[in-house]
């Protein structure tokens, strides 16, 4: 039962990172999780890889904890898809969790750029 | 989590859409569309691992998965029925004992009473009392006088209660008209509010009932049920007690049956004066009741330390008052010799106990102990065979990605299983086992099982299933993924069939199984022991009751009783009758030192003067059928006004009179009272119990003496003794219609009861001796089957090489031979230690008994060579080539 590892030159994404990102995507407003992982995919200028697998126990995991919500629907094309939105309690956790990251990626930065600096010094 | 709003197949439905979806993406970028259909389903990954992980978050994934393993553990135990069957039988017979001994000892010994706050109450005790006083128990019971001073100054103690039983035995109660037996006891007006048993009917006791000698009782909740039905009514009615009629006005709450273990108290009624109601149920001494008698300690207490004092300051404290109260009657206390002093017990299990069940409850609550550790050690024995043999499963599971966590999950839950199985067979077998005990034991305070022992029962429950789980593991994860490619059975499997583990198990088993059988041994022929003492008498044909008549005088309570025996002795099929203030065989007797020809006798090496006496009537030694070897039995004509006679045993003669004729001499009193002219010599038979050691005895004939009470009436009759009970009741209320037959039953009966708790123990012990023997035996054929099982292969080497089948079998017998002897090695030095430790119990066997031993040993042997004999014979019989073919 042991998932394979992904090998692909584009990153994968961090744990947690999927949560942030497909609240952000649905920010703009519902959206399929086609349309979801495709957006995630070009707005990051296809670095990042998005297990589609993992992508819909994501959006579960979200719809379970009412962050967001589902609704089947027809798609542009005509397809019969599942659409999601945000939640009013989404939307307070995207302000949050975006804050917790842009924290998060300043502390990282200080660090490695610190870590540079003394190397530089000592050569 | 309980809702699991989406299906499976909803989930499964997206992902058909986003593929969908993914794929006219592509096609609309320029791909052809079969290649973007499968470009779509690439990308997207695994689907069926999504699915899955959408499938286990949506539930408790955990329970899931236990729910998995239990559907698994119970396909697989049912391939192996008979691994499962023996596993949850031995468990079940293993715990079952432990739960029962347990909850026996918890109920007599651990149980705190069922009062307000056990903690505070105590039992009094004394030193030896006084010289000149006469005691029920000389450490247990007190005089009035001392009773009366505690309850005036009880410094320390908030309240002191003082009980006494209205009779050693029952006492005879009326409430309709037909007479009954029950036990009642007297108590101060403060027994009830002062250990704080409630009263949910009527109402209890005041100190005013006590100075009052209020006439009223209150019932027990169990004598109430079982008498009458619980019927609210009963309160305002009247109970005769002694045909002293009692105003019923409450029942005691339930589960209160008095503060002496054992036995259960019926009704209590505040303590009386009056002749009828005398302490236990004696008869006046000069006159006077209990109460009037400062010499007669007799009443038991029991007190509640006041709030904040201590039992050594409540006991210093009382002191004083104790010891000014021991001599009222008595004169001013000896210089030199040493007061009696006050001390505190206790209330926790049932005062005495411990000295009744103490011990032979500990030292069964040990053997089933080693049962038990038997049982276990079978059960991983069972469980390390069964896991040896699904090596490969394990090896093949571990091969197809199962991690060690899922293998350990699995194994707990297997055994989790086996041990839910066994304890609640387990809890059954010990339910019925309390019960059958407590029958058997004549312990009537309700031995069941409570929390207390459900605890006990689920701690080693867990703790069976812990072992169970992990034991096996090791051998699980030994067989490594790599093993399952290995075909050859001889190689796959070799390993398991050495296994030191198992060979130190079964070795350890025996050594138990020697000890138990020891002990078993020691106990049984202690038994036989007892059983097959002689008692002296002819005691086939003997039936025996008690009656307790209503005495005004003395000359009226011999009338009766000569009135009495007339009647009886012209019942058919009555061959003599006879009276006796002491029933034989019962524990009680009259002890005392007594003086020879107006002396105390001189005693050769410091033997005991002590002389154990009776009041009995005529002819009392022809229906007993003991020889008399020089002069005569008591006769009718033996009155009080006719010289007063008496006659001894042999041992009173070889002590006080030895190498002389002693007919004619005189003996008495040490105070000299009651002196007779000894006319009869009998040979020494036993008074008060099988077990006793022969001892100076002397008998006055009950019609000389000023002290006439209850009596037992002892007939011997010819056919059935008990069938003669219905005319002798009828015979006996022909003199007074209030008057039941107290405790009717074969001489036989009383003297076995005497012996009774030796019997029993002695059969748990054997029963415990035999069970272990049989989880031994099981045990031992189990690994030694599968061993040879395992070296099926090896054998049929060996044999196609050319070992014959002797020595195939010798190898397997040797094997077996071996772990005996280690067992025995290390088995008979621990049953060296139990049979000095059962020393106290025994009675005609030494700790030492060779023959005991050599038995053990025996029996050991025998159950190892017959369990291997059977799998050696399978050994021998194997057919080389089959064997190289399982390969």
């Amino acid at each position: 039962m042991a998932t394979q590892e992904n090998n692909d030159d584009r990153i994968a994404l961090l744990q947690g990172t999927l949560d942030l990102l497909i609240l952000k995507t649905l920010v703009l407003g519902p959206c399929h999780g086609q349309g979801v992982a495709r957006l995630i995919q070009r707005q990051s200028e296809d670095v990042f890889l998005v297990d589609h697998g993992s992508l819909y126990v994501a959006l579960q995991r979200l719809e379970d904890k009412e962050w967001i919500r589902a609704k089947w629907g027809v798609s542009d094309n005509n397809r019969k898809a599942r659409f999601y939105s945000l939640t009013p309690k989404g939307r307070e956790q995207l302000v949050e969790k975006t804050s917790e990251w842009r924290r998060l990626t300043r502390a990282m930065g200080l660090i490695l750029d610190s870590g540079n600096e003394r190397q530089g010094e000592e050569a | 989590m309980f809702r699991r709003k989406r299906s499976a197949e909803d989930f499964a439905e997206e992902i058909k859409a986003h593929l969908e979806l993914e794929a006219d993406a592509l096609e609309s970028e320029g791909l052809s569309e079969g290649e973007a259909r499968w470009k779509a389903r690439r990308e997207f990954g695994n689907i069926r691992a999504a699915q899955e992980r959408f499938y286990m978050k949506g539930r408790w994934v955990w329970l899931d998965k236990l729910w998995r393993d239990l559907r698994f553990g119970f396909r697989s135990l049912r391939q192996s029925p008979g691994f499962a069957a023996t596993a949850i039988l031995t468990l079940a017979l293993g715990i079952g004992a432990n739960t029962a001994v347990f909850s026996v000892m918890n109920a007599v010994l651990l149980k705190s009473l069922p009062v307000a706050d056990p903690d505070r109450v105590v039992y009094l005790r004394t030193t030896n009392p006084p010289h000149g006083t006469g005691t029920v128990n000389s450490t247990e019971t007190f005089s009035y006088p001392v009773y009366d001073a505690f309850r005036r100054q009880a410094r320390g103690l908030s309240s002191v209660m003082a009980y006494v039983p209205l009779s050693g035995s029952k006492v005879s109660v009326r409430y309709g008209p037909q007479p009954e037996e029950a036990e009642g006891d007297m108590v101060s007006g403060t027994f009830f509010s002062g250990l704080g048993v409630n009263l949910p009917h009527g109402r209890g006791f005041t100190e005013q009932d006590e100075t009052n000698h209020a006439p009223i009782a209150v019932l027990s909740y169990n004598y109430w049920t079982r008498r009458f039905a619980r019927d609210p009514d009963v309160l305002g009615k009247t109970l005769y007690v002694n045909s002293v009629p009692m105003t019923i006005v409450g029942i005691a709450a339930e589960g209160f049956e008095g503060v002496e273990g054992g036995g259960s108290t019926d009704f209590w009624i505040p303590m009386q004066s009056r002749p009828e109601l005398n302490a236990w149920g004696n008869p006046l001494e000069d006159g006077k009741t209990y109460i009037a008698n400062p010499t007669w300690w007799c009443l038991r207490m029991i007190g509640r330390l006041a709030p904040g004092v201590t039992r050594a300051q409540a006991g210093a404290q009382l002191q004083p008052v104790f010891q000014t109260a021991a001599y009222v009657g008595l004169g001013s206390p000896p210089k030199d010799i040493k007061p009696p002093v006050l001390s505190f017990a206790d209330a926790k299990g049932f005062a005495g106990n411990d000295e009744v069940y103490g011990k032979p409850l500990r030292m069964l609550m040990a053997m089933v102990g080693l049962v038990l550790l038997i049982a276990l050690m079978n059960v991983v024995m069972l469980l390390l065979a069964r896991n040896a043999t699904r090596q490969r499963e394990f090896s093949l599971r571990q091969a197809l990605g199962a991690g060690r966590g899922e293998l350990l999950r699995q194994l707990l839950t297997e055994s989790l299983i086996l041990v839910a199985a066994g304890g609640a067979v387990a809890w059954g077998f010990a339910v019925l086992a309390t019960r059958l005990l407590g029958r058997w034991a004549e312990i009537e305070s309700s031995l069941a099982p409570d929390k207390t022992v459900l605890l006990f029962t689920l701690a080693v429950l867990v703790f069976a299933a812990l072992l169970f789980g992990v034991a096996p593991l090791r051998i699980a994860l030994a067989g490594r993924a790599e093993l399952a490619l290995k075909t050859s059975a001889a190689t796959s499997n070799a390993n398991a069939g050495k296994s030191r583990t198992g060979r130190v198990i079964v070795a350890l088993q025996m050594a138990l199984c020697v000890v138990l059988l020891v002990g078993g041994g020691l106990l049984i022929r202690t038994l036989r022991n007892l059983e097959n003492t002689p008692l002296g008498m002819k005691v086939d044909g003997l039936v025996v009751f008690g009656v307790k008549p209503n005495i005004p005088s003395i000359p009226e309570g011999v009338a009766f009783y000569v009135n009495l025996m007339n009647k009886l002795r012209v019942l058919p099929g009555v061959e003599s009758v006879t009276v006796m203030a002491e029933r034989i065989g019962s524990w009680w007797s009259d002890n005392s030192d007594m003086m020879v020809d107006g002396r105390l006798p001189d005693v050769a090496n410091g033997a005991s003067r002590t002389v154990r006496s009776n009041m009995v009537g005529p002819n009392f030694f022809r229906t007993l059928g003991v020889p008399i070897i020089a002069g005569r039995d008591f006769a009718d004509s033996d009155t009080a006004t006719s010289p007063h006679v008496g006659i001894v045993n042999e041992e009173f003669a070889k002590r006080f009179l030895p190498n002389q004729n002693p007919l004619g001499h005189t003996t008495g009193l040490d105070n000299g009272q009651y002196t007779m002219t000894i006319v009869g010599v009998v040979k020494n038979h036993k008074y008060r119990s099988i077990d006793e050691e022969p001892i100076p005895m002397a008998w006055y004939m009950y019609a000389q003496l000023p002290i006439v009470g209850s009596m037992d009436v002892e007939m011997r009759v010819h056919g059935k003794p008990l069938a003669i009970l219905p005319s002798a009741r009828k015979a006996v209320q022909q003199l007074d219609p209030n008057l039941p037959l107290i405790r009717p039953m074969t001489q036989r009966a009383q003297f076995d009861m005497t012996i009774s708790h030796q019997v029993l123990f002695a059969r748990l012990a054997g029963f415990f001796g035999v069970l272990a023997v049989v989880l031994v035996a099981t045990g031992l054929y189990g690994t030694l089957a599968y061993r040879v099982n395992m070296r099926t292969a090896e054998i049929g080497v060996r044999m196609a090489v050319g070992a014959g089948r002797g020595q195939v079998v010798w190898m397997i017998l040797k094997d077996s031979l071996l772990l005996t002897v280690a067992g025995v090695v290390m088995g008979v030095p621990l049953a060296m230690l139990v049979g000095r430790a059962l020393a106290s119990s025994l009675y005609g066997v030494k700790p030492l008994d060779a023959a005991s031993y050599l038995l053990a040993v025996v029996g050991v042997a025998v159950v190892a060579l017959a369990a291997s004999a059977l799998p050696a014979g399978r050994a021998a019989s194997i057919d080389p080539m089959k064997a190289l073919r399982t390969e």
